[in-house]
Order: structure tokens, then C-alpha cells, then sequence
């Protein structure tokens, strides 16, 4: 390729970033604030806040088909399909599955937004922090490799990442799930207060309800406004009032003038240059036109999310590097892991006919984890928390079957009678070296580029889990006076969660992981990779604050290398 | 929200008793053949049954319009043809002609010649049937299925028959209710 030297020192930068979702607009951010000269190239489409927020404000009947999808939606999505994210309002924000194919050694339903902002602009929002008891469980029972940091070390920057983002969320003092800089806490309604006095009087506070710590606003905060309860978050929020790209940390990267954007920008491989053993620039196929450019820096900063940076690390070969940049330990796509749940109890309430409720709260409450602590032992490793709430829908028991007419228009026009309360567990998926992604040559994508095979699958753990994130659920509701208590299981497969994690491991050791203990690739020094896929193991807390964290982090330590001539 | 909520209906939340092989079509991915079209068309007249037929389903009462004046006439034959894959649309539209045979043959005239009392009449039999053969897809269950989606999403449908609150800007969780207040348009 012949690159003139204007056009090689235009495409140069101090640091490049690649992807713009959750953590990627974290490290543009962080770069751009702290004097870098940051490209951030994203491979879909450019999203502007509030502007591009097409269906934001729609009423239901603005949408042609009622929210429901079409054929030809469902023909050129068949894996978005599987799930309830993708529908009429949210379209445009799902990956066209037919453009970008992946091989499926066992089911895994790979949901992925691309597009500026990523899955940051429709992520479920749930901010929790890890705790030194998650850090410690790879050591403590030998699955995966040990943490190489504990709480102490993230712990400032957890307090950085929420003082910034705005969290909403109810300080509980509870060993397992640290408490943080809340904003003030959203508010549980009739049934959930009553459900939470009662499971913590039954159990002895050694279980307690806390409303869910959300990414929401419930006061302006950073020039951005607070929740209007409108729950249609992931349709983009016009008022800036939960946590993306486009509401936070875009804006902030642009105030520095340090931050240019390139969008329609798939990064292909990361170029190494074996002279100085450092990453030289990354080249990209331009999304629209296919044409190949090569872009520099000093630093690169993976943010592509957790498989589609994997992915990029396995594609970036070299004689130094021939089963993908930084794999000498040969973990690089094992250890995939997902947070499994589909599964919990639901009950309905009688007894709270004369409330209702006002507004649509974005957030439910939240149980953490109480297993496998203490004096409570179970027949599998680690454990799981609860996510749910109560409502009063509109469901008529008294209607008959298949009914119609007046009066049965007139029921359905009032709420339901009783209300009902359901808890879904989350529970955690041991790291297992089987669980991999690999690259699949036989197949391309519109591209050209080869695409990712995933052999994913629970286990044996994960199955006996399972039966208690019922099971407790539906003692907890009968504690709590809940009638008609059924449990569920509505058949979970890797990737539902939409919080696959894992395959570019941190640890301490070059032989057992892909970066040390500040996401910095062990055998590639200006390699940084702060998403999901760093993660050793994964708790049952969702993940995002915990990678805003760890980028904010390791920031801060490239920065400080960088300066120090270190890398 | 919805994925925490443990209600496995996720119809539910709607608030329309959407039968499961509704929620079947709804919901599942199908990979149809490539070039697998709309198989199915309706006429003007086709949407003026369905108009009708969607009244009896839910009609005009002292609160609210009903789901003819919400426009579900034209929506059932559109989603009929836009979200259904084509053994479904062909279950439809069988099940229409069928319905025609039966005004014919109970009262030597069509549907739309038919009194209020005589299409009440042909739908109740219908019901008894579709609940008798258990079968998963009929034309019944999907023509109420859809009368009753594309009504509670009409704007007569939302901001009379239910309340529509566009921008709540606080929560409340424990409100008072007041006997007979219409329920919430949306969740």
C-alpha cells in the first residue's frame, strides 16, 4: 500500500479506540481529558443524541404494525429475533444478522448493536459493583485463573465511574454488593415494600430486597436532566436521563476538541510491527464503500465489546503472533461466560386493590447474593441475585376464555384486580477453558472478513443453580404472603443475557492470561483492552459499571506509562 | 424492563389476552424461503368485515369508541399480511371464506347485510368452536387476537378506552386507586 507521508501523518493519533459503546466512550473520555489526541472508530453507523432518536416520543399508535416485527424484519434478523430487545421501536439499533453471520457450534444468541454508542444506548442500565468475595471465588475454588486485583484496587475508580455517570440506588451496607455515589434512590412501590419487610423479617436480614441501582437519573446531574418515567429507555432518552455514549461520555470527550470519530470504520486486524513489539496502528475497511485504510497510534485502546474485540485479537496475526496478538498464553477466546437466567417465581398480591401506580419506573428491585456465604451452603459454587418487581397489570382472571363484546371491553380497559410479584434470579456461569470462540474461515461476512464460531454451553453448576433461583424464589414470595406462587424456567441459552464476558482473560500470570492487572496486554505494551472480554469471571452483578471502571483505570495507567516513556 | 418482570406472557404486559399461537407467530423467528411474499390479499371488502367483525369484538360503549372507529379494519388484513408467515395468513383467510358460508347458510345473507344480533350470533358460534377443536391457530383467535393489539395501540384505544400518559415525570408506587380509574395505556 502506498501511503504518502501527509496521509500517514494525518491517520496518526496519540491513541486509537476502537468501538464507542459503554466502555470504548469511557476511553475516548479518559484519553481525550487527560491530553491525548484520541480517534474512536466505531463500525456502524453515527447515532446523534436526541436528534436520532427516531421512535423516542412515539405514541403506540405512531408504530405501523403495534411494535411487532415483519417477515422480512425477522428473515434479515433471525438471531435478534430470538428475544424481546428487537421489536418495531428499537429496529434500526440490532445488527442485520444476515450481514454479519457467525457459526453456532452450540445455540448462543449473540445480540449486537452496531452502531455508535453500541449497547449503550439500549442496555438495561442495572449498575453494581463487585465485591472482594466475587475477586476471591477463581482463587478460593479453583475455577479460572485468580483476579489480579481485589476491591481496594478498583474501588476509587467505582467512585469515579458513578460520581460521573449518576447512579440512583439505596446504600444497604451488604458485604457482597458494595455500596456507592448514589443519587437519591428510586422508590419501591405498595406491594414490593411489603414483600421486602417481610422476606428480611422471615430470613433474619440475612436476605434483604433493595431497589434495583440504575443508570437513571432522579435528579439533574452534569447539565443532563433526570427520569421522566416514561420506561422507553432503549429507545434513546430525549432528556439525556440514564447513561450512554451519546448522553455522557461523547460529550465530554468532544468538550476536550481532542476526540475525532470515525464511524463506518470496521477495524480488520491491529498492525504489529515486530521491531518494536508494539502495536503500530490498526487497518480498517470502511463499512460503506469497503475500501482499506490504515490508521496510527501509540496507544490502541480494544473496546469493540467482548467478542467482537476477541475476534479482532484472533484476526491480528503475525509470525510473532500466529494464533492472534498477545495468545501466547493460549487463552485468548477460551473462557466465554454469560449470566444465566429465565428462571424464578412469580405470585400474585391480594390485599392491595385500592393503589396503583403513577408513572412507569425504569427499574425494579434487587436481591444480592446471599449463597454460598456464611453459614449458608449449597450443592454448587457461587450464586445468583434476583431482579423483578411488582405491578398491576392488566390481566383478568375472572374473563372466559376467547371472550368479546361491551362489558368485556370495559373489563379490559381497568386494571387488573390484584397485583402480582415476580423475581427472576441471575446466577453466575463458572469460567470453563471448553467455553471458546474461535475463528471460522469457511464462512464471510458482507465484509469479506471471516466470522466467529461459539461453542458455549452451562454445566452441571449452572443446572443446580437453577433450581434454586426457583426454588428460593418461591419461598420468598410464599414468606410473603403471595398466592398462587408458580416458578418458571423459560429455557435459557448463552448469549441471552446480552452479557457475554470472557476470552481475553486478566491475570498476573503471561501463562495463563492475556493482560495483567491493568488490561494492558502482557506481551503487547501499548495494547489496552477494557471491555467485557478482560473478565476472569463474571459474580452475577451486570457488568457495565464495573468495565467503566476498569477503562477509567487503565487509562490512568496508560496515560502515566505514555508519559513515562514506559510504552 | 420487561425481562425482570417474572411473567412468562410477555402479551400479558399488554394487556390483550393474546392466545399462545399468536404469541407463537409473534414472537419466534421463522426463516421463511426467500422470495416468500404477502400470499394472501384482502379487498375493501375483506376490511370492512373485518371492521365490523372487530366491533362486535369490542364495541362502542358509554366510555369508549370501538375497535371499528380505532381503525382495526384496515390493521388486521396489513399485520395479517406484513407479520404472519404464509401458512398462518392462509389459516386467516380460509377461515374468513368460512365465516361468509355461515351467515349464507344460517341466514341467506352476508356478513355486512347481517343485524348487530346476528353477527353476535355467528361469533359466539365461532367461539364454541375454535374453543371446542382446541386447535392452536384459527381464524377467531387471530382475528380477535389482532382486534384486540390493534385496538389497546389505537389512540381511541389509549386515550379513551385506558388513560394515556405520554410523560409521567414522577413514580408513584403506591397511588391511590380510585374505584373504576381506567387503567394505564402503556407500560
Amino acid at each position: 500500500m502506498n501511503i504518502n507521508s501527509n496521509l500517514k501523518k494525518q491517520n496518526t493519533y496519540d491513541a486509537i479506540v476502537v468501538g464507542s459503546g459503554i466502555s470504548g466512550g469511557w476511553a475516548a473520555k479518559e484519553l481525550t481529558e487527560k491530553g491525548l489526541r484520541v480517534l474512536m472508530l466505531e463500525r456502524g453507523m453515527d447515532i446523534k443524541h436526541v436528534k436520532d432518536y427516531d421512535s423516542a416520543m412515539k405514541a403506540p399508535w405512531e408504530f405501523e404494525h403495534a411494535g411487532k416485527l415483519t417477515e422480512e424484519q425477522k428473515r434479515t434478523h433471525p438471531v435478534q429475533t430470538r428475544d424481546y430487545p428487537y421489536n418495531e421501536a428499537t429496529e434500526k439499533w440490532w445488527v442485520n444478522d444476515l450481514d454479519c453471520p457467525y457459526t453456532e457450534d452450540k445455540r448462543f444468541d449473540w445480540y449486537r448493536g452496531f452502531h455508535m454508542g453500541g449497547k449503550s444506548l439500549m442496555w438495561g442500565r442495572q449498575s453494581y459493583r463487585f465485591s472482594d468475595h466475587n475477586f476471591e471465588d477463581n482463587a478460593r475454588d479453583g475455577h479460572g485463573n485468580d483476579w489480579p486485583i481485589r476491591y481496594k484496587d478498583i474501588a476509587p475508580w467505582y467512585d469515579y465511574a458513578e460520581k460521573f455517570i449518576g447512579v440512583s440506588g439505596q446504600n444497604e451496607n451488604w458485604p457482597l454488593l458494595p455500596d456507592g455515589q448514589f443519587l437519591p434512590p428510586m422508590d419501591l412501590n405498595c406491594v414490593e415494600k411489603s414483600v421486602k419487610e417481610r422476606i428480611e423479617k422471615h430470613y433474619n436480614k440475612n436476605r434483604i430486597l433493595t431497589i434495583g441501582r440504575t443508570a437513571n437519573l432522579t435528579v439533574p446531574h452534569n447539565g443532563r436532566g433526570n427520569c421522566q418515567y416514561r420506561n422507553l429507555c432503549s429507545r434513546g432518552c430525549p432528556f439525556g436521563a440514564y447513561f450512554s455514549t451519546q448522553s455522557s461520555t461523547l460529550p465530554a470527550a468532544m468538550a476536550t476538541k481532542r476526540l475525532t470519530v470515525r464511524p463506518y470504520s470496521i477495524v480488520n486486524h491491529i498492525i504489529y510491527d515486530k521491531d518494536t513489539k508494539k502495536a503500530k496502528g490498526v487497518m480498517v475497511i470502511d463499512a460503506e464503500t469497503n475500501e482499506t485504510m490504515e490508521f496510527y497510534a501509540k496507544i490502541v485502546f480494544v473496546n469493540a465489546s467482548t467478542l467482537g474485540s476477541t475476534f479482532l485479537l484472533l484476526n491480528s496475526t503475525s509470525d510473532a503472533h500466529p494464533t492472534g496478538l498477545g495468545n501466547g498464553s493460549g487463552q485468548l477466546g477460551h473462557n466465554l461466560m454469560d449470566h444465566h437466567f429465565r428462571c424464578g417465581a412469580e405470585g400474585s398480591a391480594e390485599g392491595f386493590e385500592d393503589k396503583y401506580t403513577y408513572g412507569r419506573r425504569a427499574n425494579g428491585i434487587y436481591i444480592p447474593r446471599y449463597q454460598n456465604v456464611g453459614n449458608d451452603k449449597r450443592d454448587y459454587l457461587r450464586g445468583f441475585g434476583y431482579q423483578g418487581g411488582a405491578s398491576r397489570g392488566l390481566w383478568h382472571k375472572e374473563v372466559a376464555e376467547l371472550a368479546f363484546g361491551g362489558d368485556f371491553k370495559d373489563t379490559m380497559s381497568l386494571p387488573a384486580d390484584s397485583w402480582s410479584m415476580g423475581l427472576g434470579g441471575f446466577g453466575e456461569m463458572l469460567p470453563y477453558y471448553e467455553n471458546r470462540v474461535y475463528i471460522d474461515h469457511s464462512k464471510k461476512d458482507k465484509w469479506g472478513q471471516p466470522v466467529l464460531a461459539i461453542d458455549c454451553e452451562i454445566k452441571e453448576n449452572e443446572a443446580k443453580m437453577r433450581e434454586d433461583m426457583m426454588n428460593d424464589a418461591a419461598e420468598m414470595l410464599e414468606a410473603s404472603g403471595m398466592k398462587n406462587v408458580k416458578t418458571y424456567d423459560n429455557d435459557y441459552y448463552p448469549g441471552m443475557a446480552i452479557h457475554e464476558m470472557g476470552t481475553a482473560r486478566m491475570g498476573n500470570d503471561p501463562k495463563t492470561s492475556v493482560l495483567n492487572k491493568w488490561n494492558q496486554m502482557h506481551e503487547v505494551s501499548n495494547v489496552f483492552v477494557t471491555d467485557g472480554s478482560c473478565m476472569p469471571s463474571i459474580a452475577c452483578q451486570n457488568p457495565s459499571l464495573t468495565f467503566m471502571a476498569l477503562t477509567a483505570r487503565a487509562c490512568d495507567h496508560a496515560v502515566k506509562e505514555l508519559k513515562k516513556g514506559n510504552i | 424492563m420487561d425481562r425482570r418482570k417474572a411473567l412468562k406472557n410477555v402479551a400479558i404486559l399488554l394487556g390483550t389476552a393474546i392466545s399462545s399461537s399468536t404469541i407463537g407467530v409473534l414472537f419466534e423467528s421463522f426463516t421463511l424461503p426467500e422470495n416468500q411474499k404477502n400470499h394472501v390479499s384482502f379487498s375493501a371488502s375483506d376490511e370492512e368485515v373485518l371492521s365490523e367483525f372487530a366491533d362486535i369484538i369490542l364495541p362502542t360503549t358509554k366510555s369508549s369508541l370501538g375497535a371499528k372507529a380505532a381503525g382495526v379494519g384496515v390493521f388486521i388484513p396489513m399485520m395479517i399480511r406484513d407479520c404472519y408467515p404464509v401458512a398462518m395468513q392462509q389459516i386467516f383467510a380460509s377461515g374468513l371464506i368460512e365465516m361468509e358460508a355461515n351467515c349464507i347458510k344460517a341466514y341467506n345473507k352476508n356478513f355486512l347485510s347481517l343485524t348487530i344480533e346476528e353477527r353476535q350470533k355467528i361469533l359466539v358460534d365461532l367461539r364454541t368452536q375454535t374453543i371446542e377443536s382446541k386447535s392452536k391457530a384459527s381464524f377467531f383467535t387471530l382475528a380477535r387476537d389482532l382486534t384486540l393489539l390493534g385496538y389497546f395501540s389505537s389512540e381511541i384505544g389509549c386515550t379513551q378506552a385506558r388513560e394515556y400518559l405520554p410523560v409521567p415525570g414522577r413514580y408513584d408506587g403506591s397511588a391511590d386507586y380510585k374505584p373504576g380509574q381506567k387503567a394505564w395505556a402503556t407500560n
